[in-house]
């Protein structure tokens, strides 16, 4: 009766999934409780390609992850995988929302602050590695992991202001992003005036079209 | 003079009456070691196929589910923590070996408050008309003696717009996956209930009574009969169990 992917395979997925999400999110107390700010929410993801439905409920003590639900849905966002992608690595979420390919339903203010909180997560890899390895080799595993991580932050980051500055300044490729709003700006005003003149001048014809008759 | 209805235990007919303390045997048996048997038996599968009924189930904070045939409360425990402090959920099994177990379990665990025990037989069920926003069953409806006597009291129980999901093992699909699937019930299955829970009757009886259980469609059309609409199932794992959910109108 029910077409498609076995059921115990997307459930046992999603399952091993949440427990991962779980317990990523126990190291990062902070960020736990902000997702506890969002309880009560689901949103649906309905990935096209490939095409898999997941709901996620988030909570302060455990985020819960589904592959059927029935109940009502706060915000729903459908597209292909490589558009969520997109979206989850956006540094401005909303205009990836409006720009981008997944079409949304819902409130989107929930889906934009779950983003916020998901790309402010700080794992804090320490304690778990303690507990393993003990106090001393622990630590320096988790000293070395956090600057390897601090240091391919930058590395990225740098490269990211350089190859901007490039794309936008010394090759003109595309141009800045300040003068594209410039020039959106200037044409929604253009846009306005001339819609504004056509007024007038459909008012001056039927004035002329009744002064003849 | 009245005649003795018969009915069948594993592949052997019985009294009707007689089933009842047959079955009870068995869970008296198993109740110690149930919870290691099952992951043993299924490789532990069946926390996905619980999971999956859970989904289904729709159940949401300050709702009212009973737990039919709850064994060792792994279901009863999940619903607690979905409808919260202002909910109820009540563990009912038939068996009061298996019923201990499961309260014990949970209240070792910190359940308490949203969560009932009580020994009942599925076929007539001890609370009112339009008591619950959900019924669950599962592992349980094949050893019931009247399936369609309890199915109707689901019903009664049941509040209109209410569902009732009776996961259950059903019939593999795939022929080869049963051969192979009859091949671990018979062999491997008493054998290992044998070595874990010193009983390898008992094992031979759950092998032989999954095969006695009504095949997917057969169980729909029984939900249907007994008042359920909008009726579906889902095949977990191949068939080797199907998930049934039926709605109260």
């Amino acid at each position: 009766m029910a077409a498609g992917l076995d059921p115990t395979l997307t459930t046992a997925a999603l399952a091993a999934l949440e427990a991962a999400l779980n317990s990523a999110l126990a190291l990062d107390p902070a960020g736990q409780q902000q997702l506890g700010r969002l309880a009560g929410s689901t949103f649906a993801i309905e990935c096209t390609a490939p095409k898999v439905n997941v709901y996620l409920q988030p909570a302060a003590d455990k985020t819960r992850l589904l592959g059927y639900y029935d109940g009502p849905v706060t915000t729903r966002v459908r597209g292909a995988a490589a558009d969520f992608a997109e979206l989850a690595g956006a540094s401005d979420p909303a205009a990836a929302l409006i720009n981008g390919n997944v079409a949304l339903q819902g409130d989107s203010a929930p889906l934009i602050e779950l983003q916020r909180i998901i790309g402010q997560l700080d794992l804090d890899w320490e304690a778990p590695l303690v507990t393993v390895l003990g106090d001393v080799a622990g630590h320096q595993l988790a000293e070395f992991l956090r600057s390897s991580f601090n240091a391919g932050n930058a590395v990225s980051g740098s490269l990211r202001r350089q190859l901007d500055e490039f794309i936008h300044e010394e090759a003109r490729l595309t141009p800045p992003r300040l003068e594209v709003e410039d020039f959106y700006t200037d044409l929604q005003s253009l846009q306005q005036r001339v819609d504004r003149l056509q007024s007038r001048l459909d008012r001056l014809r039927k004035r002329m079209q009744a002064s003849h008759t | 003079m009245s005649e003795k209805r018969s009915t069948h235990f594993g592949y052997r007919e019985v009294d009707e009456e007689a089933k009842a303390g047959l079955v009870a045997n068995v869970f008296h048996s198993v109740a110690a070691r149930y919870d290691l048997m099952n992951d043993l038996m299924s490789g532990g599968i069946h926390r996905i196929w619980k999971r999956f009924t859970i989904e289904l189930s729709a159940v949401r904070a300050g709702q009212s589910v009973l737990d039919i045939a709850g064994g060792t409360g792994d279901l009863a425990a999940k619903f607690a923590n979905i409808v919260g402090p202002t909910g109820r959920v009540v563990l009912a099994d038939i068996n009061e070996s298996m019923l201990n177990v499961g309260r014990d379990k949970l209240l070792d665990t910190g359940f308490q408050g949203n969560v009932e025990f009580v020994q009942a037989d599925a076929q007539y069920l001890p609370f009112p008309d339009d008591s619950f926003d959900c019924v669950s069953i599962a592992f349980g409806l094949r050893n019931v003696t009247d399936k369609d006597l309890a199915l109707r009291s689901m019903l009664r129980v049941l509040k209109p717009g209410g569902r009732l999901l009776v996961l259950e093992f059903s019939k593999p699909v795939n022929p080869l996956l049963g051969k192979a699937y009859d091949g671990y019930s018979f062999r491997v299955l008493p054998v290992m209930g044998k070595l874990v829970a010193g009983d390898s009757d008992s094992y031979q009886y759950l092998a032989e009574s999954i095969r006695m259980h009504p095949d997917q469609e057969t169980l729909l059309g029984m939900l249907e009969d007994a008042g359920f609409v909008n009726c579906e199932y889902h095949n977990l794992t191949g068939g080797v169990v199907a998930l049934h959910r039926g709605f109260k109108a």
